[in-house]
């Protein structure tokens, strides 16, 4: 059934369309709305879930570390500091192999305050083994919330779903929301491959010397590996029962492309409209949508990129020192490939910024323009800061 | 560790290990060592008659009233009249005024006597056997019934000698009902006389029934109080009228109403009652004291109560003379001034030469304090035959006859709990010298006082001498106050004011059990384990163990760490973390 829902209220359904048995959390915003519809949720008693409060985002995800270890379904939310907080647990978590499920509302860190979308938070968290699924709009955010689970549990692999803070976590928009049964019939009950268990003890994750820990980094990989593949058949289970698809990544009007802009994201829906625009104008535009950046799909980016000529990347993050986070990672995975594209990558967007037509617009020309790229990443629309005045 | 073969295609390769961590001795790492080591209360060794507060306060917590009760009857016969009228040190030393409001001790103590005349409760102590030793009492005053109270429970027979027609001695005739009604005194003496003690109304004793006594007693309590008004050495003294008589009178239903001025002499308690008293019964009373308001002797919540009631007071004006003057009488008054602090503490004073003034009343009452009746009353000063117990004197002047004088006779401040620790010293006292000898009476009462001071626990005592806890007393500072939140302390309900000074109706009204409950919650329980299990949840080496000891837990040293974490959460310091080998 349709209904309007924010972006955040999308999240906190599906959590509880997912039968979560726990959840954990400390508001921050712009996350603090799915806590709160999730708390609402629970004391109304639409879910039957123990909704723990914490003193801080470290506590959170070790409640659910405990929650996950005793063999239940767990979620959580956070944004920007609230997740730098947790970093040290994020990697026990995927270390212990949990399946704990996080949404994460992207906000720039500080200093200074910033409360508005940017990606360097989720990304600073790339190397913890979390996979992580980013999300275009409301519908996508409920959907992927529910997949999650379902990844999480197959490979047992914490899901970190990737939202735009406001741009979608304070939008409304019409949402079909499943059924009970639907999400019942996609997500059974959870049936955790090991537990706490008194009647069973043992001691979880104790001190392990260099002759195991390897083969279990190792095993890590493997089911980062497996979640690639298994990612289409997934979504085949998902389709027969919801009839929506995505993708770990979209290929929109690629196959005959000379220039292919990457996004990930709420951009994604503006560049859209821009390639369609571009396309009725004679211009040969592709978009690919990145919606899985951990495990990276580099077979299918190898693809999908390896016929164009050039690739402008969009990062709403950056690496200082480096550069744009996604035109890295694609540039390494499209390294070697004979004819490969020449990557233009371009940051827009930071810390809110609205990244509009006209700059889609100008990327796209920017990249067309130069042959070659003349810099690692060019800064879109920078404003002239007076120096005199606004420096120190 | 073992590659998890599970029944899904993916398989998870973790650490874990189903072997028992119980081969790692962590105890061997130790250099500090916890223990549980329960420790005294500041209200406790506060409470001359070392009453166990902390526990009490956590039995009524837990609705555990009788045996609340039962703890206070253990150290005090007297808890409805001591939540009446005791003054309360307890509060004064309590940790909770650190953090917020000391806890209402003395209104928890009303309300458990209350509680237990309303359910007629009767205390479920063992029947001591009957000794040969008996005890004459001279006085059924606080003093002397608590000797009794105390000596009948180890079963000494006791024969209380009464000069007046009903036992109580202050507590009847020197306290006016609205402050303790007559019936919640009598409830308590009933108890006393139920353990054993014979009480002889109307049995005035001489200076020569101390020669005579030897014959049938075997050791005499002197607890005969201050019956004797000091004198204001001034013109018309006999003019006054006297404070305790008038107080005497009023018990006794003869006091007529009174209108117009009444001055009273004085600023100790009788002085505040008397005051009280007059206002009561129609007149107007106007309190002179030849000190200031915070010199005076009386219990300072009972003058604040004098106070807010309307009663006027006159700071540093002495009498001089009192005249007669048709039907009224002149009072001329000396001005005085303070210079300096006697002891470091009341004003000295000074009259002011040449300023008096003179007023006049229609009734001039004199309550300056009074000393002992007869000179035989008054304890021997010095000698060798003489050991001086705190709140009591035990004399073997009297041709090696134990004598042992009590309560305001031997205790350093007058007050009903004072004499119940004298009651209670002299009984202690007497059953050391009747068993173990004379030598032997300081040492053996050492072991049984409370946290060191010189408050005795006659429950110790009885447990032969087993202290329950450390002599240590916990300070604020040892409080985990991240376990308690703040809350306000409960006011005592009284009678509108309007109400109270028209009658002698007790103005202090009953505590209902919900505030009294809620009170007792606020208690830190300073020192004691209430069993809240913090050691038990916070231990990382699971080395808390339970059990059925009396403790009901135990550490495993095999495994303690001596991280001192169940130290420090521990909110009341029932633990120690010493250094190991310590």
């Amino acid at each position: 059934m349709k209904q309007v829902l924010e972006g955040s209220q999308a999240v906190a359904e599906a959590v509880r369309l997912a039968r979560v048995k726990v959840i954990s959390a400390y508001p921050i915003t712009p996350q603090t709305h799915i806590v709160e519809f999730l708390s609402d949720i629970c004391a109304t008693g639409r879910l039957k879930a123990k909704y723990i409060h914490v003193e801080s985002e470290h506590s959170a995800m070790a409640a659910l570390i405990g929650a996950a270890a005793a063999g239940v379904r767990t979620f959580t939310a956070s944004s920007s500091q609230g997740l730098a907080l947790m970093h040290e647990l994020l990697h026990w978590t995927a270390g212990a192999r949990l399946p704990v499920v996080m949404a994460e509302v992207n906000r720039a860190l500080g200093a200074p305050w910033n409360v508005w979308t940017e990606q360097t938070d989720s990304l600073a968290q790339r190397d913890t083994g979390w996979i992580q699924l980013y999300c275009e709009n409301s519908q996508e955010a409920l959907d992927t919330t529910i997949q999650a689970f379902y990844l999480a549990e197959l490979v047992n692999l914490p899901v970190m779903i990737v939202l735009d803070a406001f741009y979608l976590s304070h939008t409304y928009e019409p949402v079909d929301l499943p059924d009970q049964d639907q999400v019942d019939q996609f997500l059974p009950g959870f049936t955790p491959k090991f537990q706490m268990d008194t009647k069973n003890p043992c001691a979880f994750n104790q001190l392990s010397p260099p002759n195991v820990l390897m083969e279990m980094r190792y095993n890590m990989q493997l089911a980062m590996e497996h979640t690639i593949k298994n990612f289409p058949d997934m979504e085949d289970k998902f389709f027969e029962i919801f009839g929506r698809r995505y993708g770990a990544v979209e290929p929109v009007m690629c196959d005959d492309a000379d220039i292919i802009l990457v996004t990930s994201g709420t951009v994604t829906s503006t560049s859209r409209n821009i390639i369609q625009k571009l396309r009725d104008q004679g211009e040969k535009v592709g978009l690919l949508k990145i919606k899985m950046f951990r495990p990276f799909p580099v077979e299918e980016i190898r693809r999908i990129l390896g016929r164009a000529d050039k690739v402008a990347v969009v990062d709403r993050n950056f690496s200082f020192g480096a550069s744009g986070i996604f035109a890295q990672e694609i540039r390494a995975a499209i390294s070697g490939m004979p004819g490969c594209p020449a990557v233009f990558g371009y940051i827009a967007g930071l810390g809110g910024r609205d990244i509009t037509f006209d700059t889609l617009q100008e990327i796209y020309r920017l990249t067309k323009k130069d042959e070659k790229p003349k810099l690692d990443s060019h800064w879109m629309e920078l404003r002239e800061v007076d120096y005199e005045i606004e420096c120190c | 560790m073992n590659k998890n073969v599970s029944q899904t295609k993916f398989p998870v390769y973790i650490a874990r290990s189903r072997q028992t961590t119980e081969v790692n001795k962590t105890g061997s790492w130790r250099v500090m060592c916890p223990e549980y080591e329960e420790k005294t209360s500041p209200c406790s060794a506060a409470c001359p008659a070392g009453e166990d507060i902390a526990l009490i306060q956590m039995f009524t917590t837990r609705g555990l009233f009788k045996k609340a009760w039962e703890k206070i009857l253990m150290e005090n016969p007297f808890p409805a009249v001591c939540g009446r009228v005791c003054y309360h040190p307890c509060e004064t030393v309590c940790n909770r005024k650190q953090f917020d409001e000391p806890v209402a001790i003395n209104s928890i103590e009303r309300f458990l006597s209350d509680t237990a005349d309303k359910n007629g409760y009767r205390p479920s102590f063992e029947k001591p056997e009957t000794k040969k030793e008996k005890i004459a009492i001279i006085g059924a005053g606080p003093a002397g019934l608590s000797a009794a109270w105390f000596l009948s429970r180890m079963g000494y027979p006791c024969d209380i000698f009464e000069e007046k027609s009903e036992p109580g001695g202050i507590l009847r005739w020197g306290i006016p009902p609205y402050r303790l009604p007559a019936g919640v005194l009598q409830g308590e003496i009933d108890l006393i006389a139920a353990a054993g003690a014979e009480i002889h109304c109307n049995r005035p004793v001489s200076a020569l029934f101390l020669t005579d006594i030897k014959k049938k007693y075997n050791a005499v309590f002197m607890g005969c109080g201050h019956g004797q008004s000091e004198s204001l050495n001034i013109e018309g003294e006999n003019l006054a009228v006297d404070g305790l008589n008038f107080l005497s009178e009023l018990r006794q239903g003869k006091t007529r109403r009174l209108h117009g001025r009444v001055v009273v002499l004085g600023g100790g308690n009788t002085a505040v009652d008397v005051a009280r008293s007059v206002l009561r019964l129609g007149g107007t009373p106007l309190v002179i004291y030849r000190r200031r308001r915070e010199d005076m002797p009386a219990f300072p919540q009972d003058v604040n109560m004098a106070l807010e009631e309307g009663i006027e007071l006159l700071e540093l004006y002495g009498p001089a003379k009192i005249e007669k003057n048709n039907k009224d009488y002149l009072l001329t008054l000396q001005k005085m001034h303070v210079a300096g602090l006697e002891d470091g503490k009341r004003a000295a004073i000074e009259p002011d030469v040449g300023k008096t003034k003179k007023i006049s009343a229609q009734m001039v009452v004199k309550a300056i304090g009074a000393g002992p009746a007869e000179t035989w009353h008054k304890p021997p000063v010095a000698g060798k035959d003489i050991l001086h117990l705190s709140n009591a004197i035990l004399s073997f002047d009297n041709a090696g006859f134990p004598v042992i004088f009590g309560g305001d006779l031997a205790s350093e401040i007058e007050s009903v709990v004072h004499a119940v620790a004298s009651g209670k010293h002299a009984a202690i006292a007497l059953d050391i010298l009747f068993n173990k000898g004379r030598n032997k009476i300081t040492k053996k009462m050492e072991i049984c006082s409370v946290g060191n001071g010189s408050s005795f626990s006659f429950e110790t005592y009885l447990n032969r001498n087993h202290r329950p806890r450390r002599p240590e007393i916990v300070s604020y500072e040892q409080i985990n106050t991240d376990y308690f939140s703040k809350a306000q302390r409960i006011t005592v309900q009284r009678l509108p004011k309007e109400e109270a000074i028209n009658s002698f109706a007790e103005t202090a009204l009953n505590i209902p059990e919900n505030f009294a409950v809620q009170e007792a919650a606020r208690c830190f329980n300073c020192g004691i384990c209430t069993q809240c299990d913090n050691c038990f949840i916070f231990c990382p080496d699971v080395a808390v163990i339970h059990d059925k000891s009396k403790q009901g837990r135990h550490i495993n040293y095999d495994y303690c760490k001596g991280c001192g974490l169940c130290v420090a959460e521990c909110p009341r310091s029932a633990m120690t973390l010493k250094g190991e080998h310590q």
